[in-house]
């Protein structure tokens, strides 16, 4: 799986923790703050995200990207490894 | 579980204080600007906000002295141990025991010291006095552990208030005392059930004497690491822990409930792939009234989980004994999970404490009188030499305090913090 297709999961994780985003449009640029999602929600989608890829690592190894796009990028990068 | 052969040891008496004014906190956040379409996720509702002429220390004594005073002359005399705990001292040296001592007026052979690690130093001190008393040195002695805290950052400069938006409208202020002893009526240790989890890590910090600093998805981040494995360690050694059915009810470190709510569907996902309605209603029936008190003073730091504990033993049904388990996270960080058994006798000896009524008594700020507070041009800074403090600040406020004994900060003369009983 390619970074793309793990930020899909996160935009679908997101419209499924923030219903309010259904329709609002979303990409790898975008930040979870800026789209109006609050930290526990953040967290929410993070693991979300983390048991669709069936990661485990700690939490706060995945703490620094800026945005969706480069969150994706650091949980490819982990499941690599 | 079998810890029934253990000797007994754990909470006697407790008392929590949650100051004379608050804030309405949505009215905060609506004053800010800050856009919080989902505020009622938070679970917050008003946190209380300390006064210039009351400190740490009237916190402290303030929620000590209704369990002192219940106390006979030889019960007294057998407070051996006095411990603070807090991330808002005073003085570099000297511990606010000290203070505590004097203005309770306790016996002279006593350990006097205060423990720091940020929201987990209630849990620690606890656990210090909890071990004193099973290590069997002085049979029959009692421990005064004291958890006093609040939150006065924005006064740094203009630029504090930006760098602490993100904790402002959780952070709260308030005391909890508590009487731990071999007579433990309210909180019933299981000795030697417990779990940690500790690393370090950056994620709030108090780099300064008034200023506060963090990221708030780091502690979050870390807050849900810890909850995950200080409780597989306390599983690893508590034969037969099950997190579903071993505890009646759970109290979580609370910097507001809407982070609560999301450790505990962590924990329910990553341990038993539990789906969205058993976690809500399993949330609800478990850590709900553990939010009583907390959603009313705000994040009282070391003393948050002992707030969520007595909200749980002040309201829920007792008829058949509870056991709890508690979970402690301090930032930097180090966390705990233990617990303990609640019934209808430390019920009934809580109550009379009435600390819901005295939440309710407290003088409801406007958002000017608190910006005025903020400002802080009458507080008394940390590393002040000479003060005199002017309890004239906010007549309504001052005249809450004519309901029972409070202690209030009066001067500081040399450094040394003088106080009065009102």
């Amino acid at each position: 799986m390619d970074s793309d297709s793990i930020v899909d999961i996160i935009i679908r994780q997101i419209r499924d923790v923030v219903p309010e985003l259904e329709d609002h449009p979303i990409g790898r640029a975008d930040a979870m703050a800026d789209l109006g999602v609050d930290s526990v929600e953040r967290s929410e989608i993070i693991i979300a995200t983390m048991e669709e890829l069936g990661l485990d690592i700690p939490m706060v190894k995945l703490h620094g990207p800026r945005n969706i796009g480069e969150l994706a990028d650091l949980l490819h990068a982990k499941r690599a490894a | 579980m079998t810890v029934d052969a253990t000797p007994a040891v754990g909470i006697e008496a407790m008392n929590v204080y949650g100051g004379i004014a608050s804030l309405d906190v949505r009215e905060l956040c609506t004053h800010r600007g800050l856009d919080m379409p989902r505020f009622e996720n938070l679970l917050m509702q008003e946190k209380t906000v300390a006064l210039p002429y009351e400190d740490p220390v009237t916190f402290a004594v303030n929620a000590a002295r209704p369990v002192v005073d219940a106390l006979t002359p030889e019960e007294k005399a057998r407070i051996e141990l006095v411990v603070t705990c807090t991330e808002s001292g005073l003085d570099f040296g000297k511990s606010l025991s000290t203070y505590l001592h004097h203005y309770l007026d306790l016996p002279g052979n006593c350990r006097l010291f205060e423990i720091k690690q940020a929201c987990y130093s209630g849990a620690a001190g606890l656990q210090m006095a909890v071990n004193f008393l099973l290590s069997g040195t002085s049979p029959g002695a009692k421990a005064l552990v004291v958890t006093t805290d609040l939150s006065r950052f924005a006064l740094a400069d203009a630029n504090a208030v930006q760098e602490w938006a993100y904790s402002e409208p959780s952070s709260g202020a308030g005391a909890c005392a508590m009487l731990v002893s071999g007579t433990p009526h309210v909180f019933r240790i299981d000795p030697g059930a417990y779990g940690n989890h500790a690393f370090e890590v950056m994620d709030t910090c108090r780099p300064g004497p008034d200023t506060e600093a963090g990221d708030a998805d780091l502690s979050l981040m870390a807050y849900l690491d810890c909850c995950e494995r200080a409780y597989k360690d306390y599983a690893r050694r508590v034969e037969g822990a099950d997190f579903r059915e071993t505890f009646g009810y759970l109290c979580f470190h609370t910097p507001f409930g809407g982070m609560v709510k999301g450790a505990h569907r962590h924990l329910m996902r990553k341990l038993y792939k539990a789906k969205p309605p058993e976690i809500e209603a399993d949330f609800a029936a478990r850590l709900g009234p553990s939010l009583a008190y907390g959603k009313r003073v705000g994040n009282t730091a070391g003393g948050s989980i002992f707030l969520a504990l007595a909200g749980v033993v002040d309201t829920v049904d007792l008829t058949a004994p509870q056991r709890v388990g508690v979970f402690s996270y301090g930032s930097g960080c180090c966390s705990e999970f233990f617990s303990g058994v609640v019934s209808a006798d430390g019920q009934a000896r809580l109550r009379t404490m009435g600390i819901s009524e005295a939440l309710d008594r407290r003088y409801r700020l406007s958002i000017d009188e608190y910006e005025m507070l903020l400002k802080g041009e009458s507080v008394v800074r940390f590393g002040t030499r000479d003060a005199t403090l002017d309890h004239g600040i906010l007549p309504e406020a001052w005249a809450r305090f004519q309901v029972g004994q409070h202690l209030v900060l009066d001067a500081v003369v040399g450094y040394h913090r003088k106080y009065r009983w009102v």
